[in-house]
């Protein structure tokens, strides 16, 4: 659908609702994937959904739904659906009337030539970089992704916001089966023109290759350098944490981090090489530009290893006279600048990993979470990569990554395991991290 | 449920129009079976025409809605439906997939326009083309039974009973408690060009609370969810359980937790309960031997498995007491279906994955059991979680089959242990892209002590090898203590597809398992007593 489109089905479906107030979420994309494993095709599709979700109150009394359809029964049924269970529906305290229209920029997360992305195009843009793990030796498998999406939110109160996007994301795990290495790379971008896989297999293929027949390292805390996919999946996962009501409410890893009484915001929690910001108009890494209606501005998380703000919701921010502060719709770090080698060459005795894998919460007090490092793990020795080791499992708290960084390097955006928000972070050094135990996998 | 239940559903006057206010596509179901025979002819001779070898059609219908109270407040009363429809074809040993919101025949036809575009542009430069096996055709339909379709009972009861969950827990001292429960319908048409046209209809439901205790007074705090699986049955699943009393009794077992020593590190027997033991089976089992992991599909994102098809009926991948047996007729299993989303039926495809310990068979989706020599074909483990979703091979219902003695129970597999804990309910979980590493915790870990429950440890969680600790297992519970888990949210493949499945379970014990100290993992040191600072004296003290 076109804006123009959009917007008029928004007039359409709020002109049905005669509830207190509304608010509508249009989401309508076009997505063309394209799956591989074992250096062929397994599975593909081109893709077209549309969502649309609409809340509805009447006075402290809401519902919603969601729906993919746009017939006019389709729309009056669901109108009379959610407005019926808003009414049986008893009040909710904390229910707020819809936003008040705002200032919105205008997002830069559009590329024409991403949208013109056909799958012919996209398979022959596959096809070299399969072809060449095949020449290699390689097993590959790959996932490519092109997204384009046109959204618009729309309430009662005079709010319409329309944005578009596209992305292509594409990432590629190698496998040696002698010596069972494996190798991962990674790339995401707004713009088509700017994409290349090309690179990306090779990094995979030549990781796959330096890992093979990896030894033992026992387990211990020790200095790790983390490639920049690890570093987006801990810094998306302590960027969940920072909620104000939590801490107000004393179930927050913050709380164990002030003395009672004391507010986290302000206080240098972490090491000053800690920095961590998130802004809608990033260009390497550009976000949407609202919350359900809410404008992102940038926002300081992290500086120096100072907290700066925690994300509030909006019944929250009125309870207790604080601003709204949406959740950060992305997330940057600035990094030294140094390159991976670098890095690596600081390090006299630690660890080099390249990604991360099933990352979950065990310890809500400390924010401790467990996961496992996977496709490509380096003993470093005396400044110096020293060989390939074996994966471990590690336990450890993102608090405690962004207490110990001691270098940094050059930031670029990266997909992680664990989310897809837009991430541009450099790898880093961390000191003491707890690799707890060691996996077979390979 | 029992196989002759869910036989029942079998019949030809199952998936009636159902009618509800509370879902909202539902006046189209009638319309979509009147409609999906001329559509599948068109697609299917559409998809001959254009030189497909093989092609089906997938229409499906999901209907949604849950619920979400916070406190006493009701937050969270949201409905949802989605309806489309997909192509899949195989052209020169090429997939091909495209998938759309619409449903006419202009728009089917054009999805298979596309989808044979994109399967076209792989001639020439695969490697190897997909071979698929000939299957059976279908026809018919079927419904999964339940009782009380939750999406006719009134919004007001249902806030009620969760209302009822948060006033109890509020009432023992809880500082804070969330209940929800969630119900999903998926309707699903599929036709393919080996001549099957089928329709089927199955349920969900997932009620669940979770409560948290603050010490307002010195920091710390603690939480312990509830026990209740979803599964594959209607509303009674809420409405026969004791949730209120389950609250209380959660509240009571937080302090009582947050009161505990912390344990001490190092290799115990363990004693785990199906409620937390469902899980790990899950992730050391139902993962470790899906063929298309095993054989690299899933490389890029799920990873692969120690499990190689090569190990088939040698490796040891148990005690001889462990048998763990795979099926999608189980009644109440949220894998539970009449036919697999390749079509292939799934009654009778019943089978063993590890049989006397003994590792046995895989989960395969068609075209997967010839690339290991396995006569048979599918053994019916395909799914697709959306109408816009590929099928790919998904867990059927994986379940650990009780001790041949009935007698045993928790109770009498503790008595043997003299040192160890007794583990209920699931909590946090991890394991490598291979299955050989797993971490989980859980929500209550009971102390056992010269073979009886004595008090209570925290900050604890279990870490081992796969293999080694399925071979650690001496005792299994007999059949009355079997009970059935699961979870509506299993993710896998790229884009991510969430399927639900459950896995049946006794409780069993493991000797010598090791186990770790969270406290200690996050840097902080170990307390000799209760959490620094934390008064667990009494209720009121929670408040």
């Amino acid at each position: 659908m076109t804006q123009s489109e959009t917007e008029s089905l928004c007039a359409k479906i709020l002109g049905l609702v005669k509830a207190d107030g509304a608010e509508l979420y249009i989401s309508d994309s076009e997505d063309l994937l394209l799956r591989s494993a074992n250096n062929d095709i397994t599975s593909n599709g081109l893709i077209n959904s549309l969502s649309i979700s609409l809340s509805v109150s009447f006075g402290k009394r809401s519902a919603s739904i969601s729906i993919n359809q746009t017939d006019d029964d389709t729309l009056r049924a669901a109108v009379a659906k959610v407005e019926a269970m808003a009414k049986l529906a008893p009040e909710d305290p904390e229910q707020l009337p819809p936003v008040e229209p705002g200032t919105y920029a205008p997002p830069l997360t559009w590329s024409d030539a991403t949208a013109a992305m056909t799958p012919e195009v996209a398979l022959a843009r596959l096809r070299p970089v399969i072809e060449a793990a095949r020449a290699a030796g390689i097993d590959s498998a790959g996932y490519l992704e092109r997204s384009i999406n046109g959204s618009a939110f729309a309430n009662s109160r005079g709010v319409f916001v329309y944005e578009r996007s596209t992305t292509v994301g594409f990432s590629m795990t190698a496998r040696a089966a002698e010596g069972r290495g494996s190798g991962w790379a990674s790339t995401q971008v707004t713009d088509a023109a700017q994409l290349e896989l090309i690179p990306v297999g090779e990094r995979a293929i030549t990781k796959a290759l330096a890992s093979r027949n990896a030894t033992e390292r026992p387990a211990g805390r020790t200095t790790v350098v983390l490639e920049t996919s690890a570093v987006n999946d801990l810094l998306g996962l302590f960027s969940g944490g920072l909620d104000r009501r939590d801490f107000d409410e004393g179930r927050s890893f913050l709380n164990g981090l002030v003395g009672k009484g004391e507010d986290p915001v302000g206080k240098a929690l972490f090491g000053n090489k800690a920095t961590l910001f998130s802004d809608p108009l990033y260009a390497p890494a550009p976000s949407g530009i609202h919350q359900s209606g809410l404008p992102i501005q940038r926002t300081s998380w992290v500086e120096n290893g100072v907290l700066k703000n925690l994300s509030v919701g909006r019944f929250w921010a009125q309870k207790k006279g604080l601003a709204v502060q949406p959740w950060p719709g992305n997330l940057i770090m600035p990094g030294e600048g140094k390159s991976l080698d670098e890095l690596i060459a600081g390090v006299a005795d630690g660890v080099l990993i390249t990604r991360l894998w099933y990352l979950r919460m065990v310890q809500p007090e400390s924010l401790l979470y467990t996961g496992l490092t996977r496709d490509g793990t380096f003993a470093i020795k005396d400044g110096k990569i020293a060989g390939p080791v074996k994966n471990f499992r590690f336990n450890e708290t993102p608090v405690n990554v962004l207490k110990n960084i001691v270098a940094s390097g050059k930031p670029e955006r990266v997909l992680g395991s664990e989310s897809d928000m837009p991430v541009h972070v450099p790898p880093l050094v961390v000191e003491n991290f707890n690799l707890s135990s060691v996996s077979d996998a390979s | 449920m029992h196989r002759r239940d869910w036989l029942k559903g079998t019949s030809a006057a199952g998936l009636a129009l159902l009618s509800s206010k509370w879902t909202s596509t539902a006046w189209a179901a009638a319309d979509l079976s009147t409609r999906f025979p001329a559509l599948a002819d068109a697609a299917m001779a559409k998809a001959t025409e254009l030189g497909a070898s093989f092609a089906d059609l997938h229409l499906m219908q999901t209907d949604r809605e849950s619920l979400f109270v916070r406190e006493e407040m009701v937050q969270g009363v949201d409905a949802g439906s989605s309806l489309g429809c997909s192509v899949r074809v195989l052209v020169q040993g090429a997939w091909g997939f495209a998938a759309s919101g619409e449903i006419s025949e202009k728009r089917v036809l054009q999805l298979v326009e596309s989808a044979v575009a994109v399967a076209k542009g792989q001639v020439g430069w695969r490697k190897q083309p997909v071979e698929i096996e000939t299957l059976p055709s279908h026809t018919g339909r079927w419904e999964m039974p339940v009782t009380v379709d939750p999406f006719t009972i009134p919004l007001e009861e249902k806030v009620e009973r969760l209302l009822a969950i948060n006033r109890s827990a509020l009432g023992k001292g809880a500082s804070y408690c969330n209940s929800h429960v969630s119900a999903v319908r998926e309707r699903k048409w599929l036709a393919n060009t080996f001549g099957t046209r089928i329709e089927q209809s199955r349920m969900r439901i997932h009620p669940s609370f979770s409560i948290t205790l603050v010490d307002p007074k010195k920091g710390g705090f603690a939480s312990r969810a509830s026990s209740r699986p979803p599964r594959g049955a209607g509303y009674e699943h809420l409405s026969e359980w004791d949730a209120a009393g389950e609250a209380a009794l959660a509240v009571e077992q937080a302090k009582e937790k947050m009161a505990a020593p912390s344990v001490t590190p190092g290799k115990m027997d363990l004693v785990i309960a199906p409620s937390n033991l469902w899980l790990t089976i899950h992730e050391t089992v139902g993962h470790a031997t899906e063929l298309d992991r095993s054989l690299g599909y899933e490389a890029n994102f799920a990873g692969t498995s120690f499990c190689t098809p090569d190990k088939l009926d040698s490796l040891q991948y148990g005690s001889n007491l462990v048998n763990l047996y795979a099926d999608r007729t189980a009644g109440g299993g949220l894998s539970t279906v009449m036919w697999d989303d390749d079509g292939v039926k799934t009654l009778g495809k019943e089978f063993p994955i590890v049989k006397d310990g003994v590792f046995r068979n895989f989960q395969m989706a068609l075209g997967q059991a010839a690339l290991i020599g396995r006569e048979g074909g599918s053994n019916g483990c395909a799914y697709s979680d959306s109408f816009d979703a590929f099928p790919i091979q998904r867990m059927p219902n994986i379940s650990l089959q009780p001790g041949a003695d009935n007698a045993v129970t928790a109770e009498s597999l503790i008595a043997d242990v003299e040192d160890g804990i007794y583990i209920d309910g699931n909590g946090s979980w991890s394991i490598d892209q291979q299955r050989y590493n797993f971490q989980f915790t859980g929500q209550v870990f009971h102390r056992i002590r010269n073979g009886k429950i004595d008090g209570m440890f925290r900050d604890v969680a279990y870490q081992g090898n796969s293999v080694d600790f399925w071979k650690a297992c001496d005792g299994l519970g007999g059949a009355p203590t079997y009970e059935l888990g699961g979870a509506m949210n299993c993710g896998k493949g790229q884009p991510q597809q969430v399927a639900p499945v459950s896995h049946g379970a006794v409780p069993a014990r493991f000797r010598q398992i090791n186990v770790l100290n969270t406290a200690r993992e996050s840097g902080k040191d170990i307390a000799a007593g209760p959490i620094k600072g934390c008064d667990c004296s009494g209720a009121g003290e929670w408040a």
